[in-house]
């Protein structure tokens, strides 16, 4: 028998097409206005990003809808520095949550704009309680990456 | 509150990364390993509680059907508990409800994963919904290394320190594994050499992070009447569990001072009886993929206060031989079959109150915790077991 | 049973395609079971959610996502994949330790954004064999179907005749996604998908959000007036190469006597008063009723064939019009309890039966010609 078994190399790939649904398509949308928009929760008062059809917590719709700002303070980060298949950008690259000015709650983005490449850069430049701001593609699609990303203000 | 439930035996694979032996073998070798080791047949089971990471970690959906025979479930009640990486103490808790209920009297809970055959880091991913949040979060430890950076900041805790830290949790289990038969990774490490690794997701490094593991996990569930007519001594009576969910979107929720693992633990000693965690427990299983976040679990299950972690893991503190040893089996930094592994946090708490831990025996052990993360960094699930009823 | 267990409350979305995102959907449904249980969310104790992974909607750790929309923000809770019946179950169980008053059973599946039903379920085969030879849940059914056509001598038409009846019943169903008045040869001149399957013998990819409010004895007599109380449970798993099982000897018969035991019941064809039985290819239907005692082995021609199970029979099965007019794979066992209930509350609506219902049986199942079962029974 042999000691060294078989193994079989394949691959899955499978077809969805996911509904935004109402809040969402509005939320995206507007990023091709360059608008980020948060919905507000009138129980608890919290203006939640990206927008929401309803609120977690108190569990009631969300009924008015914010524009906040596009700069805001990162609350952490992290440096990616490895690969997996079907990763979103090529690493080195900085994930980041963003309050942003007028919001409850963490945004979730990257933060870019600067050498990626040399960690004593990074290291130097990124420092949680920074301020940055989004930069926008020229072309936007109503899509997350119509932010290219945020860059230090 | 329900019947009282007992562990009765535990049966683990040898974890690794394990090309001779197909998936169904694999979940086999664990449960054959169990009924040796409580001397029970398939027969004596009136329930199967099957689970594992998403479908996507190894190609293959709803395993309970592709398990039916090597789990000898075939004939019998079957429940899939799946909640991501704290599946394994879900199906715990699964086993627990079922016999406590009593809807049964012996269940066996099986965990699994094989996760060689896939990519799990691009399956994590997939836990984030594709329109927002799966853009942005590096896998599992880009999650993680954000929430310990919340955690160093809010607690001003020097970085340096938290280094150090983690740096120490590694190289002690490490060292663990080596007494460990079950453990995957089995590698002497120093502290300069955690520090010096590379850069995973900055400040996690390489030396701080679990590795892919194949592995199954087994455990069998007993009434109080079903421990009696089997006359058994030494079994691990279930004291406490507990389990809650955060948001799903990352940032909404304060991941430093994190509720779903301060309440889970809270659920789960109030059960227990338990006022003084670091006191009273006398081993935790935490579960701990990343060293970093280790830390925070003591935090919230208050093993120490808000910030001290770092401090006391320096002192020793939560080392074999310290006042509350955390992890003695190496933990899940060094083995990490995700869908089994809480389930073998909850068997290695059990063994040790059972006394039957081997040469990870923390001596004397009476009441340990068993623990495991999951979700998008959202869910807490706990376990406590004790050696009286 | 230590205590027992009640549901105070549903709620079901329509099985047609909609327009909302999965989040939203779960939260509006999860919502107005809330609302007509006449509760906030803070008295739901804990959540046990129904749902399959990544295949079954393009998200692992499905419950991750819902999590909220499931009012379980920082509540206990815990998850079931493949059978939205075990969900029903564990939270009962969870009620009946004592540990939990209350408790949310929440069944999500998502089917107009999904791959085809078969995509998804070829891949419950291992990836060496049965896969590589495309196995799935539709190729599992036509074989099954002609074996017990062949064995049985049960009729083509006799199998068309459940689509027929189904269909029908569903013009009744607000929620139902496929409908209306078709004759037997209309069903068996509809596409041949895969012989003697055609196609409006196949159960259709819907959508279905279903969420039940379970109450303890007590806090359920609180709650309201009509409790419907959860009498019986049991499941069965059978055996995982498809080329080892007797299909026509499978496991529905071990879950119904366990669940028949528990809830006392010794004559199903007299005590059980209504079924909604997961029937995703029709002649299955018939087989299942055979397998739940409600005919003799190989009668279930007969029984159709009788009146016996139509909207206004003496024992009907699937009045909402089952699976084959709402097919959401996952949440389908649940929808058959949530069915069962409105129909023991009489709150139907126009597919309400003509007789009083006390006891009900609602059937769950899913993998290849029914490789797990579930029964639950649900009583006044
Ligand atoms: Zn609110």
């Amino acid at each position: 028998m042999a000691k060294e078994f078989k193994t079989l190399l394949t691959e899955i790939k499978l077809p969805y097409e996911l509904a935004y649904g109402a809040t969402w398509t509005r939320f995206f949308e507007g990023m091709k206005e360059k608008k980020i928009y948060g919905t507000k929760c009138s129980r608890c008062g919290r203006i939640l990003v990206p927008a929401r059809t309803f609120c977690p917590r108190c569990f009631v719709d969300t009924d008015e809808w914010v524009e906040v700002s596009p700069q805001g303070t990162v609350l952490t980060w992290s440096y990616a520095n490895y690969r997996y298949f079907g990763m979103p950008m090529d690493p080195p690259f900085i994930s980041a949550l963003i309050k942003l000015d007028g919001a409850d709650v963490g945004f979730l983005h990257i933060v870019a704009g600067f050498d990626l490449d040399d960690f004593d850069v990074v290291r130097q430049t990124v420092k949680t309680g920074m301020r940055v701001k989004a930069v926008w593609e020229d072309e936007r699609k109503g899509h997350i990456m119509d932010i290219r990303h945020f860059e230090p203000l | 509150m329900g019947r009282p439930v007992a562990i009765i035996g535990v049966g683990q694979t040898k974890h690794g990364r394990r090309m001779d032996v197909s998936y169904p073998d694999l979940v086999r070798e664990a449960v054959l390993r169990v009924f040796e080791d409580t001397g029970l047949t398939p027969n004596d089971i009136d329930g199967v509680v099957s689970g594992t990471m998403p479908s996507m970690m190894e190609g293959v959906a709803l395993t309970h059907f592709y398990f039916a025979d090597a789990m000898q479930a075939v004939g019998k009640p079957i429940m899939k508990t799946e909640t991501c990486g704290s599946t394994g103490v879900s199906i715990a808790h699964t086993a627990f409800y079922w016999v406590s209920s009593g809807m049964a009297d012996i269940v066996l809970a099986v965990g699994h994963e094989k996760m060689n055959e896939g990519d799990s880091q691009a399956t994590m991913t997939t836990v984030c919904e594709p329109f927002y949040q799966r853009h942005f979060v590096a896998g599992a430890p880009g999650a993680f290394s954000m929430q310990s950076r919340v955690w160093m900041d809010n607690f001003g805790i020097p970085e340096d320190k938290v280094r150090d830290a983690a740096a120490y949790i590694s190289k002690t289990h490490h060292d663990s594994a080596f007494d460990n038969p079950y453990a995957h990774v089995k590698l002497r490490v120093t502290i300069d050499d955690v520090k010096n690794s590379k850069i995973i997701t900055y400040p996690i490094r390489l030396l701080d992070v679990c590795p892919n593991s194949d592995g199954a996990c087994a455990v069998i569930f007993a009434s109080e009447e079903a421990v009696r007519k089997l006359g058994r001594k030494k079994v691990a009576w279930v004291k406490g569990i507990g389990f809650r969910g955060e948001e799903y979107y990352f940032g909404d929720s304060d991941k430093a001072v994190w509720q779903s693992a301060i309440q889970a633990a809270k659920e789960a000693y109030d059960q227990a009886g338990i006022n003084d965690p670091r006191k009273d427990l006398d081993v935790a299983e935490v579960y701990n993929p990343f060293t970093f976040q280790e830390m925070m679990f003591y935090e919230c299950f208050g093993f120490c206060g808000f910030g001290e972690a770092p401090d006391l893991v320096l002192k020793g503190t939560f080392a074999r031989g310290g006042q509350l040893p955390c992890d003695p089996s190496g933990g899940t930094l060094c083995t990490n079959p995700i869908g089994a592994t809480g389930l073998i946090r909850v068997a290695e708490a059990a063994l040790q109150v059972m006394d039957k831990a081997g040469d990870h025996q923390i001596p004397g052990s009476k009441m340990a915790l068993g623990h495991a993360m999951g979700g998008a960094d959202q869910f807490n699930g706990v376990m406590i077991v004790g050696s009286e009823l | 049973m230590a205590n027992r267990v009640a549901i105070v409350a549903v709620s079901q979305n329509a099985g047609a395609e909609s327009k909302d995102n999965f989040y939203d959907q779960a939260y509006r449904v999860v919502k107005d079971a809330l609302d007509k249980a006449g509760m906030s969310r803070e008295e739901i104790h804990t959540v046990v959610s129904a749902s399959s992974d990544i295949f079954h909607g393009g998200i692992s750790c499905a419950n991750a996502y819902y999590w909220e929309s499931s009012a379980a923000f920082l509540k206990p809770g815990s998850r079931q994949d493949g059978e939205s019946l075990f969900a029903l179950a564990y939270a009962a169980m969870r009620i009946m330790t004592g540990k939990h008053d209350t408790a949310l059973v929440v069944g999500l599946c998502k089917g107009s954004e999904n791959p085809e039903n078969d995509t998804c379920t070829h891949m419950f085969t291992d990836p060496f064999y049965q896969r590589e030879v495309g196995l799935n849940e539709t190729v599992a059914a036509a074989l099954q179907m002609r074996l017990y056509m062949e064995r049985f001598g049960v009729a083509h038409e006799q199998c068309a005749k459940v689509a027929v009846k189904n269909l029908g019943n569903a013009l009744r169903n607000p929620y139902a996604h496929k409908k209306g008045i078709y004759t037997i040869d209309a069903v068996l001149d509809s596409k041949r998908v895969i012989d003697p399957l055609t196609a409006m013998q196949i159960a259709p990819k819907s959508e279905g959000i279903i969420a039940l409010v379970l109450a303890s004895e007590n806090k359920a007599k609180k709650l309201t007036d009509k409790p419907v109380w959860l009498k019986g449970y049991s499941s069965s798993l059978d055996t995982f190469n498809f080329g080892d099982r007797d299909l026509l000897n499978g496991q529905l018969k071990n879950a119904a006597s366990r669940a028949y035991k528990m809830a006392g019941i010794t004559n199903p064809r007299k005590e059980v008063d209504l079924a909604e039985i997961t029937e995703p290819y029709a002649f299955q239907e018939l087989l299942w009723c055979e397998d739940l005692g409600f005919c003799d082995p190989g009668g279930g021609g007969k029984l159709i064939d009788s009146g016996a199970t139509q909207r206004d029979g003496a024992l009907p099965v699937n009045a909402s019009g089952g699976v084959l007019a709402n097919n959401p794979y996952v949440s389908r066992g649940l929808q058959r309890a949530v069915e069962a209930f409105l129909q023991i509350r009489g709150e139907a609506g126009e597919h309400q039966v003509g007789k009083k219902v006390k006891t009900a049986l609602a059937h769950g199942t899913h993998g290849f010609a029914g490789q797990c079962h579930a029964v639950a029974i649900l009583g006044s």
